[in-house]
């Protein structure tokens, strides 16, 4: 199965780790083969600004997909819509559906009760994936989300389980069993994790992919961001640590990234992790970012 | 020991440190309550989410009922005398306990902590999670057995709603909510309010999970009266003077944006008290190291170590290019602090900081700071 067959592909990682660099990249090179691509973060109302937004200046975050470039739309996935769409899937008649979107109570129900405002989300997520162009196609044939750290991830992608365990039967149950399809099949939805080339981030990624596994979340693998170039032959580091030993030096702190990377592809080689992706430490401006799609499109859209 | 660290470590009786993910929260909450225990405090540090190693060192484990004790015989094998205890969160067990503690009688207690959406949910109820977290610590303040309690909070989008916990909780915590969820008397407005909800429910999720969730409501609005009142007591004692706050960044542009777009919130809009910044893994205290190249080397190197510290130059420099950025970056940080606030450039740990050892050695470094270098 091909990665750019793919509905759904969240992006997740521990702070830091540059998910939403990742995100924006994969999203731009899957757009470059023509599939039409929608790039989504997850939204909350105290949430301050928009870290995906901020990869596209010029751009505003909203519910509804605003094009940002060919094949590549960007939206927020946003609780209050999904509930929307939510009340218009249970409720009978359109007289009902207008009260409840109107009634303040309702509103405030939605958004403090147990976990229905990651139900919000879930329920956005599934209008777009199942939103159709006039000729019948998907209007989003790939949505990449720039998921929110670990904790959040694992209560999203655990959230179809809890409810069915909940609420057995009924509409709910339909759309939430569709939508449990979608991100449990590894052919429609994969979770990838991006980690830094580092002792513990790695192994905090395997322990993440774990955590998916227990969801039942398909794991795509891991996405080793920042990895400093090697220029050094084995002897030459060598012979640098016997040139410098015990005394400190300027690029001591590059050469301790090198050794750090090595070790982290040679642990993810003999872990489980099915696929490992390596992007090169690039500047934060738009050249250094062409660097990551270039790199994403070689390694994960093409291939 | 300069005056606004010594203010932070000797007289606050809580710090809570703050930040992006990634930034390092922990490792400084860490360093900070070990610094302040050495300093002849009784301190507590509360984690949220240590590294495994990390909470090893600690000695932390989760579904601990009560925070451990670091034993004094490590803390000595480490070169430190001090009394420093650590606890990590479990949301789901202070949840448990404030159920227990302020439900009417044993039988509604055992009911709620029974109901099945209590069980599946209550950790994902907005704001609850956050809310449990500052119950505990202030617990913790109130039992008198620590001086300090050190609180290192999720990330910083998370800690908003964390410190937001005792305004946002009520939204859901408002008893005009669970009324409506509870047969009963009320107005006409009220009870159409109330059938048109029923019916959203029974429409959604049946009559028996609607009775569940009623049961739910009803149950845990007894808690309501309690958990209201509290509310305004934590929201005092967040105000207090005696709680500081910490914003910890990263060396980079978007951390330290991110970390001023904090400190306003919590200063401005929640009026809480920023105490200082922390620049975390940092490299500005590495100024004063020349590059060394191909061309200021001995004439008896061997070619290989020639060839490398050749290809070692061009990174020497980008290293003290980064030097000059985190200098510019603490600069900046000194400015937005003022003149009493704190900045901390904490050094970058070339090995990581997960050993009781490295630990020591980072909180020797808080000892040493001097504002800038």
């Amino acid at each position: 199965m091909h990665f750019i067959d793919r509905r759904v592909v969240l992006i997740t990682g521990k702070g830091g780790v540059g998910r939403t660099t990742v995100a924006s990249a994969l999203a731009r090179a899957a757009a470059r083969c023509g599939r039409r691509v929608l790039l989504t973060e997850v939204g909350y109302p105290e949430g301050g600004p928009s870290a995906l937004a901020a990869q596209f200046p010029g751009t505003q975050m909203s519910e509804t997909p605003v094009p940002i470039g060919p094949n590549l739309k960007l939206c927020r996935l946003w609780a209050r819509t999904g509930h929307e769409a939510f009340l218009r899937t249970i409720l009978p008649s359109k007289t009902l559906i207008r009260a409840a979107l109107r009634s303040k109570a309702v509103s405030k129900f939605l958004m403090a009760a147990p976990s229905f405002h990651e139900m919000g989300i879930f329920y956005h997520l599934f209008s777009l994936l199942e939103e159709k162009m006039k000729s019948g196609k998907f209007a989003h044939e790939l949505i990449v989300i720039d998921m929110p750290a670990t904790g959040h991830t694992l209560a999203l992608t655990a959230l179809p389980r809890i409810l069915l365990r909940l609420i057995p039967g009924g509409p709910i149950a339909r759309t939430v069993k569709a939508g449990q399809a979608y991100l449990n099949t590894p052919t429609s939805s994969e979770a990838w994790v991006v980690a830094l080339p580092e002792k513990l981030p790695v192994t905090e990624a395997l322990e993440l992919l774990d955590g998916l596994a227990d969801t039942e979340m398909s794991a795509g693998g891991i996405v080793l961001n920042r990895v400093p170039p090697d220029p050094f032959t084995p002897e030459e580091r060598t012979a640098l640590k016997a040139h410098f030993a015990g005394q400190r030096f300027l690029g001591e702190v590059a050469l301790h990234r090198i050794d750090d990377a090595e070790r982290a592809r040679n642990r993810l080689a003999d872990s489980p992790a099915k696929a490992v992706v390596s992007l090169p430490e690039v500047d934060d401006d738009a050249a250094g970012r062409s660097i990551l799609v270039e790199a994403l499109y070689q390694q994960m859209v093409q291939s | 020991m300069n005056p606004a660290i010594s203010t932070l470590l000797n007289e606050k009786k809580v710090i809570v440190c703050c930040g992006a993910g990634g930034v390092g929260k922990t490792t400084v909450s860490a360093a900070l309550a070990l610094a302040a225990a050495r300093a002849g405090r009784r301190v507590l540090v509360v984690t949220i989410d240590p590294s495994k190693r990390l909470a090893e060192t600690l000695g932390v484990r989760r579904n601990a009922s009560e925070p451990i004790q670091l034993p004094a015989d490590r803390l000595e094998a480490a070169g430190v005398k001090g009394d420093l205890w650590a606890w990590m969160l479990d949301p789901k067990q202070v949840s448990d306990d404030v159920v227990n503690a302020f439900s009417k009688n044993e039988a509604q207690a055992k009911r709620l902590l029974e109901n099945p959406i209590y069980r599946n949910v209550t950790a994902m109820v907005a704001g609850m999670q956050e809310y449990t977290a500052v119950e505990a610590l202030h617990g913790f303040v109130q039992s008198g057995q620590y001086d300090l309690v050190v609180l290192d909070t999720p990330p910083s989008r998370d800690a908003l709603r964390f410190l937001e916990a005792p305004v946002r909780a009520s939204a859901f915590l408002d008893r005009r909510i669970f009324n409506l969820f509870v047969p009963g008397e009320g107005g006409i407005i009220r009870r159409m309010a109330t059938s048109l909800i029923e019916r959203v429910m029974d429409a959604a999720f049946g009559k028996e999970t609607r009775m569940q969730l009623q049961e739910f409501f009803e149950l845990f609005g007894t808690l309501l009266n309690h958990l209201n009142q509290n509310q305004a007591e934590m929201r005092s004692f967040f105000t207090d003077s005696s709680v500081g706050f910490m914003l910890v960044t990263a060396p980079n542009r978007d951390a330290l944006s991110e970390a001023m777009f904090f400190a306003e919130k919590t200063e401005v809009t929640l009026g809480m008290n920023v105490s200082g910044y922390v620049l975390n893994r940092s490299l500005a205290r590495q100024g004063g190291l020349t590059v060394n190249t191909v061309a200021n080397l001995h004439p008896e190197v061997d070619p290989v170590t020639r060839s490398a510290i050749g290809k070692l130059a061009p990174l020497a420099a980008r290293e003290q290019d980064f030097v000059e950025g985190h200098v510019g970056l603490a600069r900046n940080l000194i400015t937005q602090a003022g003149p009493d606030g704190l900045v901390w450039v904490a050094p970058m740990m070339a090995e990581g900081v997960n050993t009781l050892p490295q630990l020591v050695q980072l909180a020797d470094a808080v000892l040493d700071a001097k504002g800038i270098l």
